[in-house]
């Protein structure tokens, strides 16, 4: 194994990603941590599903604020389960994280624009293409 | 000793016992940055098969949608037990941080319980739903429907199976470096999985019900 | 008992492909008794086959590679050879053959030859470059390497038990759906994908990791050489991108084998969809190709320059930047199918525009040979050929970029030109370089100088007058992968890019000989100092080839082009710093896991090409006991002593320093 573990090495006063107790943090610093986690995130799902549910949220913004929950969710997970933080010691892991997220917009994005316009223009090619005949039986 | 020699040849360190400790902790780092990249991968792959999904999400070929088949009390029970799971799975890695075979040992074993509760709840759900004829060949919506779910409840069952096998390896071994950094694996890999499962019951559960 | 496999699927009556494998089988056969005859097994296995050394694996990569390249290049000569004589004729290929001959071809030089073949080269040179000892895991880098050994043996068993897929390189539906290839072909073309794939994602994880997390003592990221830029950028690419294949083949198969619904024209299927995804992957993957191969140039142009590479910021700028856009340009290949201006124009300017960072990278190596003293060894030659070659590639790429051009000539033999102009010019030229200047590195001997040249004339000739006139085809409105035609216009263009296959096949067989004279030799073209070019960076300071702990210890690195500037110090002190203090080096222990995980699944993918659902499930089982046996082991190192490392440090000072006292840096 050839990691140096000098001062000097590009990665040395890295933390990796998740709980790293290692490093010396006290038990008693990531139980709470853990609880709170859970908490916010027992919040945010029933949130959502109260959102889905009920006539709480003005109908049509039902899936934006689907959208705005399931990513905050997604956030406490990250900072409360995986300690991702934005210290320096985590900027590789965040660097990662954002081309990932990058990566997985594009092609969700990407996807549905590209798919919703495909299908859109399919079912305009009866209207103009009028050469098509009907079948006839 | 520092290693760094007047001469200016500087070569480093030599291999006192800080530097094996610093050389542990940088393999730890190196193992955790490693499967971070991975997971991360392992997400952009999800997002193809959420990509499908909601691109097929309305090519229902007249069979049922997901407003007709998704039991949301159902979704919300899952949902329960695999936050709780990842929860309990936060309390293993304290546990092996502790040493702590009771601590360690019974926190994996709810873990276990929680997914595998998560897994049969997901497994009914399919069963009924191919019962009632709306199976993953009945439309391309149920295509997609059942290969995103499927697909993250593969990943829980995998899950499972390395628990069992990591409940072993400490159990034989106990809590060396190399399990240590196994363990660290496991529990991303696990916290990612719910994750996922946040995307998964917001975009095809309460959005598929709502349409 | 044995699925869907008879003796129908070996084609008893297809002399071609009966042929073929039958030689192939004669020659395997051939070259394993004469290893076990002379007793080489013992060493292949403890040496080659269980390492773990990036070095070894780098070799067997570019190896597979080599090899694979025959195959695909036969399958290349035969597509020439039945289209020169195709006119008013159906040639000597029946349509079906023809149609898989097309298909394997593709398939074998993109997965089993381009990306072996630069993930070879990074496997050897990143970490030597880096100052490290080894990746950031070793052993998942074997088992990458014998993952994709698997796939590509898949590919090839096609060849004599049932059929490859007929639906060209990438699997289109509905014709790769089950109704319509009912055969066993597309499923072997998936299986061997989705296997090596797998270890494809894993060697990404490996380097991006390696890249970011493990650097000799100094070395921060903008000290490193620009190969290691591009091989961060091409791994991060693999990360992101080979999932998304991974997920697209997988519906495919859950179409295939479970009847779902993805891309059939029933129930509510969506061919497009397998477009957009399945492309959302391929042109990613092109830039995997290729920016390795820009790396090789940036080492390969300084030296032979004898100046440091100009512009090594805005040549790291322009990596990243084309590691980001190369996700925002793919509907590019698919204008034509049903989309409206307004996202033809996005994805079309979006393509343009990655057009300038790579012009960026072209001006920087231009500016790096203004100036210098051009050295013209051969991988120089191949350096100079890409930038011409790949430019014009290149323009033909933003010609195609744009919507309306592409309306007229998407899938015609223009593209076909275009992406052949810069695959081969960009990835295979690059590999060539690469494979040409680190191959004393790796053995310990040059590679014949002369014949390297005469192979590299017969490349570039036969290349343009291969692939030059499919360009003019295409613009005369021939379509790719006809089997047949009628156009006397295009009769005497095809019979010249036949004469083109013909001298580029010429240039393989002097890249045999080649090597067949310079292993025959070795002893005149001996690499003693381990820095036969002149070097710049790290690689150079190792003796060749290394040994397996790559530095005696390791190397504190000040700046930039750290070996060249202790170099110029050594020559100027006439002597060679002091002797370092050398230590035990523990080294991981090699393991057969890689190779026994690619057995199993080599069975597991056979017997789901076959339907045979108890072998599917006892590789499964056999797969994961491995890991499981694996991951009980308790000694997972072993340790080098000081003394060895010391006799061998020894040996390379002694060469250098007899160097030096010669007082001439270039030889």
């Amino acid at each position: 194994m050839s990691g140096s573990g000098h001062p000097t090495d590009p990665g040395y006063h890295d933390r990796p990603p998740g709980a790293d107790e290692l490093v010396g943090h006290e038990t008693s610093a990531t139980i709470p941590a853990y609880l709170v986690g859970l908490g916010l995130a027992t919040l945010l799902t029933i949130a959502s599903f109260v959102v889905a549910r009920t006539t709480l949220v003005w109908q049509p913004s039902i899936p934006v604020a689907l959208v705005v929950l399931a990513i905050a969710q997604m956030g406490v997970h990250l900072v409360f389960f995986i300690h991702i933080t934005t210290g320096p010691d985590n900027t590789n892991n965040v660097m990662a994280l954002a081309f990932g997220v990058l990566i997985v917009l594009l092609i969700l994005a990407g996807s549905l624009w590209i798919m919703t316009n495909m299908n859109r223009n399919m079912a305009n090619m009866h209207q103009s293409m009028p050469m098509e005949m009907p079948i006839r039986q | 000793m520092s290693g760094a020699q007047a001469t200016g040849n500087d070569y480093p360190l030599a291999h006192t016992a800080d530097h094996a400790a610093a050389e542990l902790l940088t393999k730890r780092i190196i193992v955790g940055f490693g499967f971070w990249i991975f997971l991360l991968s392992d997400i952009i792959m999800f997002s193809a098969f959420f990509a499908a999904y909601a691109v097929l999400v309305n090519q229902t070929a007249g069979g049922p949608s997901g407003r007709d088949l998704f039991h949301l009390p159902y979704v919300a029970l899952e949902t329960a037990f695999l936050l709780l799971s990842s929860f309990t799975c936060g309390f293993a890695s304290i546990g092996a941080w502790k040493r702590s075979d009771l601590w360690f040992h019974t926190a994996m074993a709810a873990t276990f319980v929680l997914g595998a509760a998560f897994l049969a709840l997901e497994v009914h759900e399919f069963a009924d739903m191919i019962a009632q004829g709306a199976g993953p060949t009945r439309s391309a919506f149920l295509s997609g429907f059942f290969s995103l779910v499927g697909c993250h409840g593969l990943h829980v069952t995998l899950g499972l199976l390395w628990l069992l096998t990591m409940m072993a390896q400490v159990y034989a071994k106990g809590y060396r470096p190399d399990i240590m950094r196994r363990l660290l694996c496991f529990n991303l890999f696990w916290h990612a999985l719910d994750i996922i499962w946040v995307g998964v019951f917001t975009v095809v559960y309460l959005m598929g019900d709502w349409q | 008992m044995l699925g869907k496999l008879t003796w129908d699927a070996v084609p008893f009556d297809q002399p071609i492909p009966l042929a073929a494998g039958a030689l192939v089988v004669v020659v395997i056969i051939g070259v394993l008794l004469w290893i076990a005859l002379k007793g080489w097994l013992p060493y292949l296995w403890s040496e080659w086959i269980t390492s773990v050394d990036h070095k070894h694996i780098g070799i067997m990569y570019t190896l597979l590679a080599m090899v694979m390249l025959l195959r695909g290049f036969t399958d290349a000569i035969m597509m020439r050879s039945q289209q020169a004589i195709a006119f008013h004729s159906n040639g000597y290929l029946p349509p079906e053959h023809y149609n898989q001959i097309f298909s394997a071809h593709g398939t074998l030089m993109i997965f089993f030859v381009a990306m072996p073949f630069v993930i070879g080269l990074m496997n050897f040179v990143v970490p030597l470059q880096l100052g490290i000892r080894d990746v950031a895991f070793p052993t998942l880098n074997s088992v990458s390497f014998w993952l994709t050994a698997t796939g590509a043996l898949l590919v090839n068993i096609s060849l004599v038990v049932g059929e490859f897929a007929r639906t060209g390189w990438l699997p289109f539906p509905p014709l790769s759906e089950i109704t319509y290839s009912p055969g066993v072909g597309v499923d072997y073309y998936l299986w061997a994908l989705q296997i090596s794939g797998v270890g494809t994602l894993l060697t990404g994880v490996n380097f991006v990791t390696t890249v970011l997390k493990l650097h000799a003592p100094g070395m921060t990221y903008l000290r490193m050489p620009m190969f290691c830029w591009t091989t961060l950028a091409a791994n991060l690419i693999i990360v992101a991108a080979f999932p998304i294949l991974t997920a697209t083949l997988a519906m495919l198969l859950l179409d295939r084998y479970l009847g779902f619904h993805f891309f059939t024209n029933e129930a509510g299927g969506n061919q497009m969809m397998f477009m957009n995804l399945i492309w959302a992957w391929g042109h990613p993957e092109v830039y995997i190709l290729v920016l390795p191969a820009f790396g090789i140039f940036s080492e390969v142009v300084p030296t032979f320059s004898r100046k440091p590479l100009f512009g090594y910021r805005s040549m790291v700028i322009a990596t990243m930047v084309i590691c980001v856009l190369s996700f925002t340009v793919w509907l590019h290949h698919f204008f034509t199918m049903g989309t409206g201006p307004e996202v033809n124009a996005i994805f079309g300017i979006a393509s343009s525009i990655i057009a300038v960072p790579t012009g960026v990278k072209i001006f920087n190596w231009l500016f790096t040979m203004f100036g210098g003293r051009i050295v013209y060894a051969t991988p120089m030659m191949w350096s100079i050929a890409f930038m011409f070659t790949f430019v014009i590639g290149g323009v033909t790429g933003v010609l195609l970029a744009v919507p309306p051009a592409d309306f007229v000539l998407h899938e015609s033999l223009f593209q076909v030109a275009h992406f052949h102009n810069v695959i081969i010019g960009g990835v295979l030229f690059g590999a060539f370089a690469g494979y040409t200047y680190w191959f004393p590195k790796a053995f310990g001997f040059r590679l014949h100088e002369g014949l390297g040249k005469a192979a590299f004339w017969c490349w570039v000739v036969g290349f343009y007058l291969a692939f030059m006139p499919l360009y003019v085809l295409g613009l005369m409105g021939m379509t790719r992968r006809m089997q047949h035609y009628d156009v006397p216009a295009w009769h005497p263009w095809l019979l010249l890019a036949a004469l083109g296959a013909a001298v580029i096949l010429t240039g393989i067989i002097l890249q045999i000989a080649q090597l067949a004279v310079s292993i025959r030799r070795r002893q005149e073209l001996r690499d003693v100092t381990g820095d036969p070019w002149n070097g710049r960076s790290m690689e150079w300071w190792t003796p060749s080839p290394p040994p397996a702990f790559n530095f005696p210890v390791l190397p504190q690195v000040e700046g930039e082009e750290t070996y060249w500037g202790i170099k110029q110090r050594a020559f100027q002190r006439a002597r060679i710093r002091d002797e370092p203090i050398y230590g035990d080096i523990e080294m991981p222990r090699n393991s057969p896991v890689g190779f026994i995980c690619a057995f199993f699944a080599t069975f597991m993918g056979f017997a789901l090409i076959w339907h045979i659902w108890w072998m599917v499930a006892v590789a499964a089982v056999g797969a994961y006991i491995t890991f499981v046996v694996f991951a009980w082991r308790d000694r997972v190192e072993y340790v080098i002593p000081a003394e060895t490392v010391a006799r061998i440090d020894r040996e390379n000072r002694a060469a250098r320093s007899a160097w030096i006292a010669t007082g001439q840096m270039t030889s």
